[in-house]
């Protein structure tokens, strides 16, 4: 076997191990039984959506992959360790960006706080912010305290100051939820293209179904009450995804259906 | 915008000069015995008298010591205190209750105890001091500790944050503007309760000064006292007003 197909094989091998891992993960919280036996894992890599009626747990499901809740029973593991704690690798987007924020802070100081925290020394972190400034559409509105800025550009910042932990792996809750439909449209086109570049694993959660087979590899619908897979579907669509033509590809609105009938009739 | 703000500065000097002419139109007319109440001509020739060759500034000097020792040291302590409670439900519940019994509790009924205790010396006035001044930092800061937005503390849980620097980064910053205004307070109350300790001890201050003025019935004096703890109160309030908007200068940033 030649070098280069074993390093393509390696490489597939990695792909197949998964990143992150349920485990019949099961979540109470005061009597209810919030998420059961959840099975599902997330490849390295993959841009995995999560959608399902309000109510269904798909916040909870990232929570625990984000270590902020842990299972009553069953596992939930990255990298096949169990996650106990928030890990610096994983960071989190949350919905709320104006709360997520440091309204004392300017966008570049509420940068600092990720770099401060991984212990960055106070000479590299200007270059570093104005880096990430840039790289998510902000150059120039350092000196801005969130207040000052619109939602859509508060939401680029938090997503900046998650990318200041240099994370493998994205959780994003709803980012976008709280946006205009134009902003929207281009923060979906901006993450893709930040997360595939550097190969960084997603977990998206949204409602919107349209936005969740746009992005995704793999969409899951989620039953609720309690929280389990409902549905789960491959999205072979070709990349890089386009506003129009994705949204108007057979397979896009071959999905689209799907997921519409799958919500409608757990909505019954 | 500008303008409007000139002239409400405008009218509210008029006032004052008004308050003026009308306090020297009744000493003029001895609606009051002079022994009494002194016009503001002479309360004014007293005033610069006592800087000149008396030793009023000494005086003063003694008074500011006092509201600043006694503030300084409700505030380390205050904040300290109320970080420490603030930032535990536990600590709320089982703090909250004696702190409602010891807070109401006038502070003048204390001075008997804290003389017989400390005696007629400097540390009485501090303790007496910082007391009365702890309860309006102590509870501002328990209020904003307990105010923290929740999200944040699990932004420092995802950036794996210590517990020393989610204090001095997410919960002191946040509750600060809190703390500032329960410091402006407790300026106020700093500043009565050093003259009442310097007119209850005997201690060297303005409180000391216009006692004895008022029984030498020296009344011009004695307004000169008072005139000057007068501005002594609105300046420390201005100073600690121009703090605040420093340090909180990202709340107007907005509007």
């Amino acid at each position: 076997m030649s070098v280069v197909a074993r390093l393509i094989e390696a490489r597939a091998a990695r792909r197949q191990k998964p990143l992150i891992a349920f485990n019949a993960a099961t979540l109470r919280l005061g009597g209810k039984t919030i998420i059961e036996n959840l099975d599902l894992q997330v490849r390295p890599g993959e841009f995995l959506c999560i959608v399902g009626a309000s109510g269904c747990g798909k916040t909870t499901a990232l929570r625990l992959a984000a270590g902020l809740y842990r299972p009553t029973s069953g596992a939930v593991t990255f990298e096949g360790e169990e996650i106990t704690e928030p890990r610096r690798e994983v960071a989190i987007v949350f919905q709320d960006y104006g709360k997520a924020l440091l309204p004392w802070r300017t966008a570049a100081g509420n940068i600092s706080l990720a770099l401060e925290a991984s212990r960055v020394p106070a000479r590299e972190r200007g270059a570093r912010i104005e880096a990430l400034l840039r790289k998510v559409g902000l150059p120039g509105h350092a000196d801005k305290y969130p207040t000052e800025m619109s939602g859509g550009m508060q939401q680029r910042l938090q997503i900046a100051r998650c990318l200041a932990q240099e994370p493998t792996t994205l959780l994003m809750d709803e980012p976008f939820g709280a946006l205009d439909a134009m902003t929207r449209q281009g923060l979906q086109d901006e993450v893709l293209s930040l997360t595939q570049a550097s190969e960084t694993t997603v977990i998206f959660v949204t409602h919107d179904l349209d936005e969740a087979i746009y992005l995704g590899d793999r969409v899951i619908g989620l039953l609720p009450h309690p929280g389990r897979i409902g549905i789960e579907l491959d999205v072979d669509l070709p990349r890089p995804r386009d506003q129009l033509a994705t949204r108007e590809h057979p397979e896009f609105l071959r999905l689209r259906r799907q997921l519409f009938d799958f919500i409608k009739a757990t909505e019954h | 915008m500008k303008r409007t703000a000139i002239l409400w500065r405008l009218a509210s000097a008029l006032v004052a000069a008004g308050f003026i002419a009308a306090w020297q139109l009744v000493a003029n007319l001895k609606l009051v015995s002079p022994v009494f109440l002194p016009g503001p001509d002479r309360a004014w020739a007293a005033l610069v008298r006592g800087f000149s060759s008396g030793d009023l500034a000494g005086k003063l000097i003694g008074t500011l010591e006092h509201m600043a020792y006694g503030w300084f040291a409700a505030s380390i302590a205050g904040i300290a205190l109320g970080a420490l409670i603030g930032s535990s439900r536990m600590m709320r519940a089982y703090v909250a209750p004696s702190l409602e019994f010891l807070r109401p509790l006038p502070v003048s009924a204390i001075i008997p105890v804290a003389i017989a205790m400390l005696g007629l010396t400097q540390g009485m006035a501090l303790f007496v001091i910082a007391f009365g001044a702890i309860w309006p930092i102590m509870l501002a800061t328990i209020h904003g500790f307990a105010a923290v937005e929740p999200r944040l503390y699990e932004v420092a849980r995802s950036l794996q944050m210590s517990r020393t620097a989610i204090i001095a980064k997410i919960a002191l910053p946040s509750a600060l503007p809190d703390i500032l205004a329960g410091m402006r307070l407790s300026l106020t109350v700093a500043l009565i309760l050093s003259v009442v300790c310097e007119i209850l001890a005997g201690l060297d201050g303005l409180g000391h000064w216009v006692l004895l003025s008022a029984r030498a019935f020296r009344s011009a004096d004695l307004f000169a006292g008072v005139i000057l703890l007068g501005a002594t109160g609105y300046l420390t309030s201005i100073a600690m007003s121009l703090v605040e908007q420093r340090l909180l200068a990202w709340q107007t940033a907005a509007r």
